[in-house]
């Protein structure tokens, strides 16, 4: 099967009245899928902007992943919802697009994303440019049709130490294949940044839930400040992750997670909690 | 970008807010930030950092710089050819790096820079003089002509 523009496509439609500074699409999550992480709404937003970025240097360049200065998760997205995804363009040239944006669901906020910045790269080196602008003009036109992402598989980092309620330290193995990898990109697999974003945040998680703000309280993750990611992850990388808290108190606290390869750093993040009661 | 463009006390007047806005982009300490420091060498920044420092710079500062034509800039009226053969920068280009970043110690420009080499110069107090000089310009634009 032809993976592209299927596992890790998550724009279906682009809604007419685009300007250079703004852009707005639609996606339907498929009921198929037995969960849709807050990772892929931000996904689903970085790829409308990267529509953007591709249509206006015609499809020469495109943006990877690399910076979101703030990314606020709101509301968990649900199989069977149509995202509404919303993307405010600051600038678009060949080096970078910069942007913010968000995604709903029935007029409720799922995430938002402020100042992100996405350093573009030679479209060819990835897909096919053709293809790519068939793609946006089907998009913009009647829209892709729905239902084609089958799901993720588990991407749980492997615990290896830490201090329990302080620190963890985890070994992330990067799925070898994975038909995500057909779509992210055609002629150049990359583990995508939103999935290991994914994977910090499930590191970020096991880590607060050792260390609740109170009795009969948990802590939620509220926002992820400062993410930045600095180098393309291949399939079947193994990569170290270190999670530890740098801010505590009852009422928020901060978690930095930083993921490295060998002694290289690959990417970090600082990941903001919030107390809330157990039901 | 030379110094008797713009005066000392103006770059010490920004460094403070440029130096936290470094510190914040490469998620280091503020006191590590030095305004000779190479940003490369020094403070570890990648091309992603540097991305991310304009950008800061360009919210924090409410001005646009112009990315990835910092070397452009440097050439000045020197022509490609003028300024680099075979990927090496002239001693003519050499000359007129060391005018432009003037506040980067000499001998870091060696005898033989590749342009390829030339970010690994910059230094927070490079990125002070290219924010008031955007500072200037945006100043300019806005005064009506006479």
């Amino acid at each position: 099967m032809n993976n592209h523009f299927c596992a890790f496509s998550f724009v279906d439609r682009i809604h007419p009245g685009r300007s250079p500074d703004h852009i707005s699409g639609s996606y339907l999550v498929p009921s198929s899928v037995c969960a849709f992480p807050v990772s892929l709404a931000a996904e689903a937003v970085g790829q409308l902007a990267a529509w953007a970025a591709m249509a206006a240097v015609n499809f020469e360049r495109r943006p990877v992943a690399g910076i979101a200065s703030r990314f606020e998760l709101l509301n968990s997205p649900q199989p069977g919802q149509w995202l509404d995804l919303s993307v405010d363009i600051e600038t678009i040239d060949s080096d970078a697009i910069a942007y913010s944006g968000t995604a709903s669901a029935s007029g409720v906020p799922l995430i938002r994303l402020q100042h992100c910045v996405g350093p573009m790269v030679a479209v060819a080196d990835f897909d096919d440019p053709q293809a790519l602008r068939e793609r946006f003009a089907l998009l913009c036109g009647p829209g892709a049709a729905p239902g084609r992402f089958g799901g993720i598989p588990p991407l749980i980092p492997d615990r290896s130490g830490g201090e329990p309620g302080s620190s963890a330290t985890a070994v992330f193995q990067v799925p070898t294949d994975g038909a995500f990898f057909a779509d992210h990109f055609p002629r150049r697999p990359v583990f995508p940044g939103s999935l290991l974003m994914h994977a910090k945040l499930e590191l970020a998680r096991a880590l607060a839930s050792e260390a609740p703000p109170a009795p009969g309280a948990a802590w939620v993750l509220s926002a992820v400040l400062d993410m930045k990611l600095r180098a393309f992850v291949p399939p079947g990388k193994i990569l170290d992750m270190e999670a530890r808290f740098t801010d505590r108190s009852s009422e928020s606290s901060a978690i930095l997670v930083e993921t490295k390869s060998g002694e290289r750093p690959v990417g970090s993040a600082r990941v903001f909690l919030t107390p809330t009661a157990i039901p | 970008m030379t110094r008797t463009e713009m005066t000392q006390d103006e770059i010490n007047a920004i460094f403070p807010k440029v130096a936290e806005t470094m510190a914040d982009a490469l998620g280091c300490d503020v006191a590590k930030v030095k305004p000779s420091a190479s940003l490369i060498d020094e403070l570890g920044a990648e091309s992603i950092d540097f991305l991310d420092i304009v950008f800061r710079l360009e919210r924090t500062f409410k001005v646009k710089i112009p990315r990835g034509k910092i070397v452009e800039e440097a050439r000045g009226t020197l022509s490609e050819a003028e300024f680099e053969t075979g990927g090496v920068v002239t001693e003519a280009g050499l000359q007129r790096l060391k005018e432009f970043l003037s506040e980067v110690p000499a001998e870091r420009f060696g005898s033989s820079l590749q342009v390829a080499n030339i970010p690994r110069l910059f230094t927070p107090e490079t990125f002070c003089k290219i924010v008031i000089r955007q500072q200037r310009s945006a100043r300019a634009a806005a005064t009506p002509a006479a």
